[in-house]
Order: structure tokens, then C-alpha cells, then sequence
């Protein structure tokens, strides 16, 4: 999966958890879950497992710690789709 | 993994706390007597409490409703006198309150220390809060009881907000298996919404109920899992009380 895709489709999962609608629309790989886009920290439980069953992936307690970003998430999902060599 | 400070500084609190507990206790007493703070049936509820969490030793996981500052308060009124919190230590629980309501004065820092209160961040980093469950993980191995608000918060919206709660209960119980878990409901008879301090003389409704929470999932899911059950529960409790304990909607 590209990043752009995978770009979309975590806009696409975050966007009913974020308070601040206006920074989602201009959001870019550095924008912060949490401070920017006003997401409850709890809610990012929600998030974390909405990726998982979206992208048929398992995320580990470490890794769901590391992801702050928009970019890190992708970057993550990307990571854990992309086929085994 | 905690270290080693970490681990000397809740055993010196511990300590201290406990030493204290014949000074500390009296002054919450005379403070709710202040407020005309009332609970009708108190030896009923100690009694209750103790038939169903208290007499066993091991960790506790108390788990209750948040209105006001205070209910940490409330509920150690509730659950035991001076002398039992002297004799049996695990009866007086650790807390976790917002570090921002405990760093307001010098002497509520004070009071928070030898009240058993380990301050938390609110939003706090990973590490941070890793840090936090270590703490509860390692006072649960040496079977104490702690207090927590599973809803992470003074609900805003004047009932047990099952839409909007932390999953941080669910990883305590993940932690320690086995932990005996308590759900309690402590509401003022006329608390409409969420406040710093309950009204002046207000009647104060306990209700307990000891759960077994339980989940097929590990990890964050798990997590969730066993945290909603415990928010739900608290709700139906919240539900019963309105219906038979003349509480005001």
C-alpha cells in the first residue's frame, strides 16, 4: 500500500473522533492526533483498533505508544501491510 | 519495569501514610462533619464492604462513579473507620488523582501524600503512563487496594458516561490476574451534575458490587473490553439507585 492511500484511509477512520474538523481538512503527515486535531487520548485506543481491523493487521502495545502523527500511523500501516520477502 | 526509587518512594509513602492515618482520618471526619456530609446506613455499607471485598486479603481494584473532587473522600468514609484503616492497611487505598487538582496548594500536596494519592498527567506521554501502571502493578503485588475513576474523569454529563471513558482499568486488570475488582457507586442524593465539592449537607448514596470482568482478547482490545464491562456495570448501578434510592435526576 502507498502512503497516499493509506494517507486517505486513516483521514478517513480518524475523522469521527477529531473535535478540530478545520485542521483535519488541511492535516499533513506532521499533524499531531492528539494536540492538533483534538482527539481524546482514549480515544486513540479506538483508532489503534480501527486500523487493525481495517487493515487486517496486529498493532502492539509499543507500537500504538509511537504513533502521534498522521504520519506515523501511516508509516506503521504501511510498514505492516507490506508483503514479506 | 519500575525502579528501584520508584519503588522505595510508594514504600516510604506507604509508610507514612499509615503512621499518620490517627491524624489524617479525624480530620476527614471533621471535615464532612463541617460540610454536613451525611451517609445513612454507614454500618450497613462497612459491613457490606467488608462481606464482599474487605475480610479477603490480595489486591483490590476499587472502581467507582465520579461527581466531585471529593469522592475519593467519600468513599474511604464509607468503607472504614480510623481503627480499621490502622489494623489493616490494604483498607486504606491509594489514589490517583489528576496531579493539576493536587498541586493547587501546598498542604493538599501534603494531604495527597499522606492520603495514599500518587499524582497522575492527564494526557501524558506513553512513557509517562507506562510509569503509572508500573506503580499500581507493583502496589497490587504487595496486595493493597487501589482506588480508581474508570471513566478517567467528573463525568460531564451527570451520569456514568459510557461514550466517553479511559480504557487504563482494563490494563490494571490485565496487569495483575486474578485482581479482585469492586464497583462502587457514591453519589450525592441531590448532585446534578459534576462540581468541585458536593452541596453542604448532603446524604450520600453507596452501593457496591463485586465483578469478575473478563475478556478472550489481549492487548489494547482486551483492554477495552474489560474496561467497558466495568463502566456499564457502574451505569446499572447508577440506574438502580435513581430507582430505589430517592436519588434526584
Amino acid at each position: 500500500m502507498d502512503n497516499a492511500t493509506a494517507f486517505g484511509k486513516v483521514v478517513t477512520i480518524i475523522k469521527p473522533f477529531v473535535k478540530n474538523a478545520a485542521a483535519l481538512g488541511s492535516a499533513s503527515d506532521s499533524t499531531r492526533i492528539i494536540e492538533d486535531l483534538g482527539v481524546n487520548s482514549a480515544r486513540l485506543v479506538d483508532i489503534i483498533l480501527a486500523f487493525e481491523d481495517e487493515f487486517g493487521i496486529e498493532v502492539d502495545d509499543e507500537s500504538a505508544d509511537k504513533v502521534r502523527t498522521l504520519g506515523d500511523a501511516v508509516q506503521m500501516i504501511v510498514l505492516k501491510t507490506a508483503p514479506a520477502h | 519495569m519500575l525502579s528501584k526509587r520508584d519503588r522505595v518512594g510508594l514504600r516510604v509513602q506507604e509508610a507514612v501514610s499509615h503512621a499518620m492515618v490517627l491524624l489524617t482520618y479525624p480530620w476527614l471526619w471533621a471535615w464532612m462533619r463541617w460540610r454536613g456530609y451525611r451517609i445513612p446506613g454507614l454500618s450497613r455499607v462497612r459491613a457490606e464492604f467488608e462481606a464482599q471485598a474487605g475480610r479477603e486479603p490480595g489486591p483490590l481494584l476499587v472502581c467507582a462513579n465520579h461527581m466531585t473532587l471529593v469522592d475519593s473522600l467519600v468513599i474511604q468514609w464509607a468503607f472504614g473507620s480510623a481503627w480499621r484503616l490502622l489494623l489493616v492497611p490494604r483498607a486504606f487505598f491509594w489514589n490517583l488523582p489528576d496531579r493539576a487538582n493536587l498541586s493547587r496548594r501546598t498542604w493538599i500536596r501534603v494531604l495527597g501524600y499522606v492520603g495514599k494519592c500518587i499524582p497522575v498527567v492527564r494526557k501524558a506521554s506513553p512513557e509517562e503512563t507506562r510509569r503509572t501502571l508500573d506503580k499500581i502493578g507493583y502496589l497490587h503485588g504487595r496486595g493493597q487496594s487501589i482506588l480508581v475513576f474508570p471513566e478517567g474523569g467528573r463525568s460531564r454529563i451527570g451520569r456514568v458516561d459510557t461514550e466517553n471513558f479511559s480504557y487504563g482499568v482494563g490494563r490494571m486488570i490485565q496487569d495483575t490476574p486474578g485482581i479482585r475488582v469492586l464497583a462502587v457507586f457514591a453519589r450525592g442524593a441531590g448532585q446534578h451534575e459534576f462540581s468541585d465539592y458536593p452541596r453542604d449537607g448532603e446524604r450520600f448514596v453507596i452501593r457496591l458490587r463485586r465483578l469478575a470482568p473478563v475478556t478472550s482478547s489481549a492487548g489494547m482490545r482486551g483492554a477495552r473490553d474489560l474496561a467497558t464491562q466495568i463502566v456499564h456495570a457502574l451505569r446499572d448501578m447508577e440506574v438502580e439507585a435513581f430507582e430505589t434510592a430517592g436519588v434526584d435526576r
